[in-house]
């Protein structure tokens, strides 16, 4: 496989939360790497993340389901799961499909925290 | 993962093979960490094989009464059985031991047996066995997975609606071209009475066979809940939310346009669950945005009440539903097709058929794609009102 690696997911612990920070494309084919890193911070009892969607360029439904999931795994752990700095293409994807009314959204990451 | 398999058939008319077996192996025939059966001739062995179909590995002397080892080979390559067999001849008779390659013998030994060739050769057998049956697995595994993905997509194209026939008020045309993997992509249309006719456009989250069932279960209980006292689409989406939501552990969810065009005024009411926005082409070649209405994906949140929109259709303009196959399409570049391209390519269109709309967009698209692959379902519903045409 040539293809460049067109997602990564990067953590950072913090005090009150994991930082995840996504850079690239979530979509069909690169979503399982964005799951498995969810995955991984729930399966180390870390129930706080807060996403990072600064260098996010595009997210599909499946990548939005993804982002569903978490919310609802975290949930369930008594944590919860935050998002913040969506690029304006980003955002518009979460008006329409109606997402930044299920999940918690906020303009800098020092906002999302600061809401902890 | 297949058992790995311990079992040996030893068929040799004589007692020195078998004793020689009982002796040397009775520690690991303790252990249970090898099972040998044994036959005295060629039939008895293929009587053993059929009462015992877990074993795959037979040792044979050729030479035996009723069926020698040589038929006893030739009857194992004719059947359906993956037996390996091992041969047992004399030293130097290498004419026997050729034949038996040549009828698919795995491997021989000569006698006076060597114990450690012997039971390195039945290692190796056994081994050669259980990769033979794991491949087997795995290719068994991969048609069936095929064919579920076959079936899936057989049910969800054979949920295509029956076309509208044009009429003197409008004429509609459905396009979908489904991406290799079983997609999610759905449209429908349907009268919901005389005067007025559903339009439906949606694309369920994630592929396969799971994806695909969503969207028929969504499409079943659309047209339910719009048959029987219909009011709004908002309405009938907060019916089928509801249901949607009920079971759906694996939040699966659709995002989903459906528009109720009166055919007697042009007037189209609608709901948008989370869809693209769907474009209105004007007679004059303007191309508008259907405006949101603030709605959320269906099968997530139950409870939600879905608001409608309305806009008013004139003479000859031509509503475009579609889904995101078409402008995130991408070509080689990795460029995607985009809306602008998408409004730009509609505004030559206006005023034409909605069969010409719908094929000339979806030949665009895939002359932009060019031989990349393509990796969503293509889809879009056109719907021209005409009123007054003749």
């Amino acid at each position: 496989m040539e293809e460049k690696a067109k997602l990564s997911v990067e953590t950072e612990d913090g005090d009150r939360a994991t930082i995840l920070i996504v850079t690239g494309r979530v979509d069909g084919s690169s979503v399982g790497i964005l799951e498995s890193a969810v995955q991984e911070q729930i399966n180390a009892g870390k129930k706080t993340l807060v996403f990072d969607f600064k260098d996010l360029s595009y997210i599909s439904s499946a990548g939005l389901r993804a982002l569903l999931i978490a919310a609802r795994l975290t949930q369930k752990e008594g944590g919860k799961a935050l998002f913040c700095a969506l690029a304006d293409h980003i955002s518009e994807i979460f008006e329409i499909s109606g997402f930044n009314e299920i999940l918690e959204i906020h303009d800098t990451r020092a906002n999302a925290l600061g809401a902890l | 993962m297949s058992k790995s398999p311990t079992q040996v058939l030893v068929v040799d008319d004589e007692e020195d093979l078998e004793l020689l077996v009982r002796q040397k192996f009775r520690r690991r025939i303790r252990d249970g960490d090898l099972k040998f059966l044994f036959a005295h001739n060629g039939k008895e062995a293929l009587e053993v094989l059929q009462e015992h179909p877990d074993v795959y590995l037979v040792l044979s002397d050729i030479n035996m009464p009723v069926m020698d080892g040589l038929t006893l080979l030739s009857q194992l390559a004719d059947s359906d059985k993956d037996v390996q067999a091992v041969i047992v001849s004399a030293y130097g008779d290498m004419k026997n031991i050729r034949t038996a390659m040549n009828r698919g013998a795995f491997d021989f030994l000569t006698k006076p047996i060597d114990f450690n060739d012997l039971e390195a050769t039945i290692e190796k057998g056994l081994k050669h066995v259980q990769a033979l049956q794991a491949a087997l697995e795995t290719r068994d595994r991969l048609v069936a997975v095929k064919q579920e993905l076959e079936m899936a997509r057989d049910v969800q194209m054979s949920f295509r609606p029956k076309e509208i026939p044009n009429s003197k008020t409008h004429d509609i045309k459905g396009i979908i071209l489904p991406a290799r993997e079983v997609g999610g992509d759905l449209y429908d249309f349907f009268y919901i009475d005389e005067s007025r006719i559903g339009l439906v456009i949606a694309d369920v989250s994630g592929k396969g066979v799971p994806a695909a069932l969503f969207t028929t279960v969504t499409r079943a209980l659309l047209r339910a809940s719009s048959s029987k006292d219909y009011s709004t689409p908002g309405e009938c989406l907060t019916i089928v939310n509801e249901l949607l939501c009920e079971n759906n552990p694996s939040c699966i969810f659709i995002t989903l346009f459906f528009g109720v065009l009166d055919l007697r005024n042009g007037e189209l009411h609608y709901s948008n669950a989370g869809h693209n926005l769907p474009r209105l082409l004007r007679a004059d070649s303007r191309v508008e945005v259907v405006p949101k209405t603030n709605n959320v994906v269906l099968g997530i949140q139950p409870g939600h009440t879905y608001n409608n929109g309305q806009v008013q259709l004139r003479p000859d303009d031509t509503l475009f539903l579609y889904t995101d196959g078409i402008t995130e399409a991408e070509n080689l570049q990795d460029e995607e097709f985009t809306e602008t391209r998408l409004d730009q390519s509609l505004a030559e269109l206006a005023g034409v058929s909605s069969e010409r709309v719908a094929t000339k967009i979806v030949d665009v698209v895939r002359d932009f794609a060019g031989d990349a692959p393509q990796s969503d379902d293509i889809t879009c519903v056109v719907t021209r009102f005409r009123p007054g045409a003749s």
